[in-house]
C-alpha cells in the first residue's frame, strides 16, 4: 500500500505545513523574514506577538468576537430549542413547508441580505455596537440550529416523554431530565457550530463595525495596519491569535464538532 | 354518549396542542421574520430603486437596474468568475475529499491527528486562511515559489494566476469537509465486504470504482450540493485575499455586489446583483433537490 | 435558569447601544491619520493650543493607515448623525463629497479673504463646495518628476521637458551603464487612487481632462485611449518594469531610493528620505516637473493633501473652529513641516530660512505646487474614481483593450451620476 501510505504523507504535508509555516513566520525576527533561504530561523522571537498585543486593537478585538460569540450562541440556542421543540413535538400548522422555508433560510446568501440589514442598522443606530453584529450573526445561526435541533429531536422517541407523563410528570418535568439529557450531545454541537460561525463571520462584521469597540477578529486582521510595508510577522502572530478557538474547539471537541457536521449533511 | 363527549374534548386538545406549538416556534420565527425574511423582501425592493445614501437619492426605478446588468460587461465577467470559480473549486474539493477520505480510512494510528489538522483547516476563518495564503503566495518571500525552485511567479498580481490561486486556497479551505463526510461514512461500510472483494481478486482501482464510490454516492450527492451553494455565495476568501483583483479576474458576483453597495454608493443597483445572486442559489438548490427526487434518493 | 438568561440580556443588551457623554470641561476630539516622519508634531502642537485655550482639552485619535479605511470610518460615523468627534482630517478629494452629505460645518465666516489668499490657490479650491468653505488647508502635495541628476548630469543631459526626450535619455544611459537592474521610469500602477492620479498626469499633458464642464467623464476618448496605450507602451518597451501594475508609493520609492532606477514620479515626501543620511541616492537627486507630451502644452502635476474640517454635529462649534485655524495656521504648519514629512500649503513658509535649512528642496516644490493642478473637485469624486480604478487597471494589465476600458468606464459613471449633475 505505497500509494496510501504517499497519500497521507501528501495529506499531512498539505495541511500541517501551512499552519507551521505561519507559527514559524510569527516568531521570525524581521530581519529575517523576506529572505528566502534559509527556511527557518536563526532564533525565535515573541517580538511580534508583543506588537499585536501591545497595541489594543487585537485585544479588544479577541474580546468583541468573544462576547458577540457567546451572546449569538445563547440566543440562538434558546429560540432554536425552543422552536425545534416546538415543530418536532406539536401539530403545528403546515410544519413540513415551515422546515423547509428554515432549512432553505441557512441557504440565503448574505450578500443579499446585507444592504437591508445595513439600512436597517443605520435606522436603529445600532452601527458599530454588538447587537447590530448578534442580530446579524442570528439570522443565519437559527435556521441552522433549528435545523440539527429538530433533527436531534426527532431521533428521541416521543414515547419517552409520554411514558414520563403517564408517570405523573409534567411535560416540562420530562423534558428537563430525560430529553435535554439525551439531547446534550446535540446541544453541545449546534452551540460549537454557532460559535465557530460566529467566531468566522466576516461580511457582516466588516459593514456593520466602524471601530475597535465593535470590531471583531476577522476584521481586525483584514484591517491590519501596515505602515510601510505589509507587516507579515505581525500579521501572522495576530493570525494565529486568531485562530485559538477554533483550534481548541477542533482539538478538544472534534467529536462534537464532527457530530454536527455529519448529522446536517444526512438530513436535508 | 361516550364516543359523542370524547370527540369535542379530542378537537380541543388538538387546538391546544397546536397553538402551544406555535408559541413555542413564535419567537424563533419572529427573530427570522425580522432577520431573514424582511430583508430578502426589502432587498428585492431596493433593487427597484436609486439609492445613494450619502448624498440622500432615494428614488424608485423599476426595472432600471436590471437593464443596466444586462448589458454591463463587469457583471457578465463577474458571472463568469463565479460559475468558473465554483465549478472547479467544487470538483476538485469532491475529488480531493474522496481520495483523502479513502487514505484515511486505511490508517490506524495517526487518523485523529489528521482529521484534527483537516477540520482546523476548515474551522479557521477564512480571513486567516487568506492571510496564510497570501504569504505562501509572496513573489519573493513566499513558500510556493520557493517550493517551485525559486521562480519568482507573481501569483495574486498576474491576471493569468490570480484565479487558480484563489481556486487552490479555497479548496485547501473546503476540502475536509467532504473528506470528514466520506470518512465517516465509509468507516460505516462493514470490513468484510472489502475483504470479499480482495478474495474476489478485485484491485485496488476496480474497489474503489465498483465499491467505495457508489457506496459514497449519497454522501457525495450531499456534499455537492452543500458546496456548490457556499461556492456560489462565497466573499470572505476572495475580498481579503485578491479584492477581486487584478483587473477583476478574481471578482465574484459577491464581490461586485459588495463594491457596488459600499464603495460605489449604489445601494440600489448592489441590491440587484445581490438578489441574482440569491436567484441563483435557490435556481441551484432547487433544480437540484428535484434531480434528487427524481433519482429517489431524497426522503 | 430561564430567569437568569433575561437578567443576563438586560444587563448586556443597554451596554450594547452607545456610551452616554460626560460632562466636564470641553473636550475637543481631533482625528487624524499618523503624520509620516521621524517625529510626531501633533502632541506638542495640541499642548500649545491647551495652553493658550484654557478650559479646552483636545483628544487626538488616529485614524486607520489606509485612505479607504479612513473614508469607510469617517462615513459611517458621520452618517450615523453622532460621529463622536469634532475636528477631522480629510483628503482633499473628500471635501466637497462630505460637505453635500451635510457632515460639514461650514467655515466661511470665520475665514477672511486675506488669510485664505496665503495657502496655494488650488488648495484653497479644494476645500470649496459651492462658493463657501468647508475645510481648510493642512498640508500639500504635488505629482513630480524626480530624476538621477548624476547619471544625466554624466550623459550632460538636463531634466527632460518631454517623453521624448526623457526616453531617449533612458535608452542612452541605460545602455551606457551596463546595468540590468537599472530601472527606466517608475510610477503607480496599482489598483487604487494613485493609478487614477497618474492617469490624470497623462490626461493633462495630452491636452485633455478627466471631466468636461458638466461632470461627464471622458470629454475626448480618443485621447484617453492614447494616454493608456502610451503607458502600456512604457512597460511593453520595458521603460517601467512589468512590476509598476501592482506598485504604490513606497514600492516605487525604494527602488529609486537604492538606486534601482532614473526617473520616478511621486510626491514631495520622497525628497527628504532621499536626502538622508544612509540614503545611497544622497545628493543625487534633482526634482523636475512632470514631462510634457507636446512642448507647449503644459503637464502640471497633480495637487493632493489634507484638509482640516469641523463637523456639524459638533457641540462646541466655536472651539472646534479655534483649533482647526490653530493646527493650520502658520506657527502649527511650520512645525509640522520642520518635524514631518508634510509640506505645507502656506506659500510663505516654503522661503523660510530654517526650513529651507533642513530641507533644500522646499523653494522647488514651491514652484511645482504652484504650477500643479487639483483633481476634479466634485461630490462625485470618489464615485467617479473607484469606479474607474478597475477600469484603468485592466487597460493596464491587458485585460481589456484601452478604448473597451474608456467605453465601459463611460458606461457606468454615466448610469451612476445620471441627472445628478451639479
Amino acid at each position: 500500500m505505497r500509494v496510501r501510505e504517499g497519500a497521507v504523507l501528501a495529506l499531512f504535508l498539505v495541511y500541517a505545513w501551512p499552519f507551521f509555516w505561519q507559527l514559524l513566520t510569527s516568531l521570525k525576527p524581521e530581519a529575517e523574514l523576506m529572505v528566502l533561504p534559509p527556511l527557518l530561523p536563526s532564533r525565535l522571537t515573541g517580538e511580534h506577538y508583543r506588537a499585536v498585543l501591545d497595541q489594543s486593537v487585537m485585544l479588544r478585538a479577541l474580546g468583541n468576537s468573544f462576547g458577540v460569540g457567546a451572546i449569538t450562541t445563547v440566543l440562538a440556542l434558546v429560540l432554536g430549542l425552543f422552536g425545534a421543540y416546538g415543530i418536532a413535538r406539536y401539530p403545528v400548522p403546515g410544519k413540513g413547508l415551515l422546515l423547509l422555508l428554515i432549512v432553505a433560510g441557512t441557504a440565503f446568501p448574505q450578500i443579499a441580505t446585507v444592504s437591508p440589514l445595513y439600512l436597517l442598522m443605520r435606522a436603529l443606530d445600532l452601527r458599530d455596537t454588538w447587537l447590530a453584529l448578534i442580530l446579524a450573526n442570528t439570522s443565519f445561526a437559527l435556521p441552522l440550529v433549528i435545523w440539527l435541533l429538530t433533527g436531534f429531536l426527532q431521533e428521541i422517541p416521543a414515547q419517552l416523554e409520554e411514558a414520563a407523563a403517564v408517570d405523573g410528570a409534567g411535560r416540562l418535568r420530562a423534558f428537563r431530565w430525560i430529553v435535554l439529557p439525551l439531547l446534550a450531545p446535540g446541544l453541545a454541537s449546534a452551540a460549537l457550530l454557532t460559535f465557530l460561525f460566529s467566531w468566522n463571520e466576516f461580511l457582516f462584521a466588516y459593514t456593520f463595525t466602524a471601530t475597535e469597540a465593535s470590531r471583531t477578529v476577522p476584521v481586525a486582521l483584514a484591517l491590519f495596519p501596515g505602515v510601510f510595508e505589509v507587516p507579515w510577522g505581525d500579521i501572522a502572530a495576530a493570525s494565529m491569535l486568531a485562530s485559538v478557538p477554533p483550534l481548541v474547539l477542533v482539538i478538544g471537541l472534534q467529536r462534537y464538532l464532527v457530530r454536527g457536521l455529519l448529522s446536517g449533511a444526512l438530513r436535508e | 354518549m361516550t364516543g359523542g363527549g370524547q370527540v369535542p374534548s379530542l378537537a380541543r386538545a388538538q387546538r391546544r396542542a397546536r397553538v402551544r406549538g406555535l408559541l413555542l416556534l413564535g419567537p424563533a420565527l419572529v427573530t427570522l421574520g425580522a432577520l431573514t425574511l424582511y430583508p430578502t423582501i426589502w432587498v428585492c425592493w431596493l433593487s427597484l430603486q436609486r439609492r445613494m445614501p450619502i448624498f440622500g437619492v432615494n428614488r424608485f426605478e423599476g426595472l432600471g437596474n436590471y437593464v443596466f446588468l444586462a448589458t454591463d460587461p463587469r457583471f457578465w465577467k463577474a458571472t463568469e468568475v463565479t460559475l468558473l470559480f465554483t465549478v472547479t473549486s467544487v470538483a476538485l474539493e469532491l475529488a480531493g475529499g474522496v481520495l483523502a477520505a479513502v487514505a484515511l480510512r486505511g490508517l490506524h494510528a495517526g487518523s485523529r491527528i489528521a482529521l484534527s489538522l483537516l477540520l482546523l483547516a476548515w474551522a479557521l476563518p477564512s480571513v486567516v486562511t487568506a492571510k496564510l495564503f497570501e504569504w505562501l503566495y509572496h513573489p519573493t518571500a513566499g513558500l510556493i515559489n520557493f517550493a517551485l525552485g525559486g521562480i519568482a511567479l507573481n501569483w495574486l498580481g498576474d491576471p493569468r494566476l490570480a484565479l487558480p490561486g484563489l481556486i487552490l486556497a479555497d479548496v485547501w479551505r473546503t476540502l475536509p469537509f467532504v473528506a470528514v463526510l466520506c470518512y465517516a461514512r465509509l468507516l460505516a461500510i462493514p470490513a468484510d465486504i472489502y475483504e470479499a472483494a480482495q478474495l474476489d481478486g478485485a484491485g485496488a482501482v476496480a474497489t474503489f470504482t465498483r465499491i467505495t464510490l457508489p457506496l459514497l454516492g449519497r454522501i457525495l450527492m450531499i456534499a455537492l450540493l452543500f458546496r456548490t451553494l457556499d461556492a456560489l455565495r462565497s466573499f470572505d476568501l476572495m475580498f481579503v485575499l485578491t479584492g477581486g483583483g487584478p483587473a477583476g479576474t478574481t471578482e465574484t458576483l459577491t464581490v461586485y455586489a459588495y463594491r457596488s453597495l459600499f464603495q460605489a454608493v449604489q445601494l440600489g443597483l448592489g441590491s440587484a446583483v445581490g438578489v441574482v445572486v440569491f436567484a441563483l442559489v435557490m435556481l441551484v438548490a432547487w433544480a437540484y433537490l428535484r434531480a434528487l427526487r427524481r433519482q429517489g434518493l431524497a426522503a | 435558569m430561564g430567569v437568569l438568561l433575561v437578567a443576563l440580556l438586560v444587563v448586556i443588551l443597554p451596554g450594547c447601544g452607545r456610551s452616554r457623554e460626560s460632562d466636564g470641561p470641553v473636550v475637543l476630539v481631533l482625528k487624524h491619520a499618523k503624520i509620516l516622519g521621524p517625529v510626531d508634531p501633533i502632541p506638542r502642537l495640541l499642548a500649545e493650543f491647551e495652553a493658550e485655550h484654557p478650559g479646552v482639552r483636545v483628544k487626538a485619535e488616529v485614524l486607520p493607515w489606509s485612505s479607504d479605511e479612513q473614508r469607510q470610518f469617517l462615513v459611517i460615523n458621520l452618517e450615523g448623525g453622532r460621529p463622536g468627534f469634532d475636528v477631522m482630517m480629510l483628503d482633499c478629494i473628500w471635501v466637497p463629497e462630505f460637505a453635500k452629505a451635510g457632515w460639514l460645518l461650514d467655515l466661511t465666516p470665520g475665514v477672511s479673504r486675506d488669510e485664505l489668499s496665503a495657502h496655494f490657490p488650488s488648495a484653497v479650491e479644494a476645500g470649496t463646495y459651492r462658493d463657501r468653505i468647508w475645510a481648510l488647508p493642512w498640508f500639500m502635495n504635488v505629482g513630480l518628476l524626480y530624476y538621477r541628476a548624476d547619471l544625466l548630469a554624466r550623459h550632460g543631459f538636463s531634466p527632460p521637458a518631454t517623453y521624448a526626450e526623457m526616453l531617449e535619455q533612458i535608452r542612452v544611459i541605460r545602455a551606457a551603464e551596463g546595468n540590468a537592474r537599472l530601472a527606466g521610469y517608475l510610477w503607480q500602477g496599482k489598483q487604487y487612487e494613485g493609478l487614477v492620479v497618474n492617469v490624470l498626469e497623462g490626461l493633462w499633458a495630452d491636452g485633455t481632462s478627466l471631466l468636461d464642464a458638466e461632470g461627464h467623464l471622458f470629454p475626448d476618448p480618443g485621447r484617453a485611449e492614447q494616454v493608456l496605450r502610451f503607458l502600456r507602451m512604457l512597460i511593453d518597451t520595458g521603460v517601467s518594469p512589468a512590476w509598476v501594475t501592482a506598485a504604490d508609493e513606497e514600492s516605487t520609492r525604494r527602488p529609486f531610493g537604492n538606486g534601482d532606477a532614473i526617473f520616478l514620479r511621486s510626491w514631495p515626501y520622497a525628497a527628504d528620505l532621499f536626502e538622508r543620511r544612509e540614503s545611497p541616492v544622497r545628493g543625487k537627486v534633482g526634482l523636475a516637473p512632470l514631462p510634457r507630451h507636446v512642448a507647449e502644452w503644459p503637464a502640471p502635476g497633480s495637487t493632493g493633501g489634507a484638509h482640516l474640517a469641523v463637523t456639524r454635529q459638533t457641540r462646541h462649534p466655536v472651539e472646534a473652529m479655534e483649533l482647526a485655524h490653530f493646527l493650520t495656521g502658520p506657527r502649527a504648519q511650520r512645525a509640522m513641516t520642520a518635524s514631518g514629512a508634510t509640506k505645507p500649503t502656506r506659500m510663505a513658509l516654503y522661503r523660510d530660512p530654517e526650513l529651507v535649512r533642513n530641507s533644500p528642496s522646499l523653494p522647488r516644490i514651491h514652484d511645482l505646487t504652484l504650477a500643479g493642478r487639483s483633481r476634479p473637485v466634485t461630490p462625485y469624486y470618489v464615485i467617479i474614481s473607484t469606479t474607474l480604478q478597475p477600469e484603468l487597471s485592466a487597460a493596464l494589465v491587458k485585460v481589456k483593450s484601452p478604448a473597451r476600458s474608456v467605453a465601459d468606464a463611460r458606461r457606468r459613471v454615466e448610469f451612476f451620476l445620471r441627472d445628478l449633475r451639479e
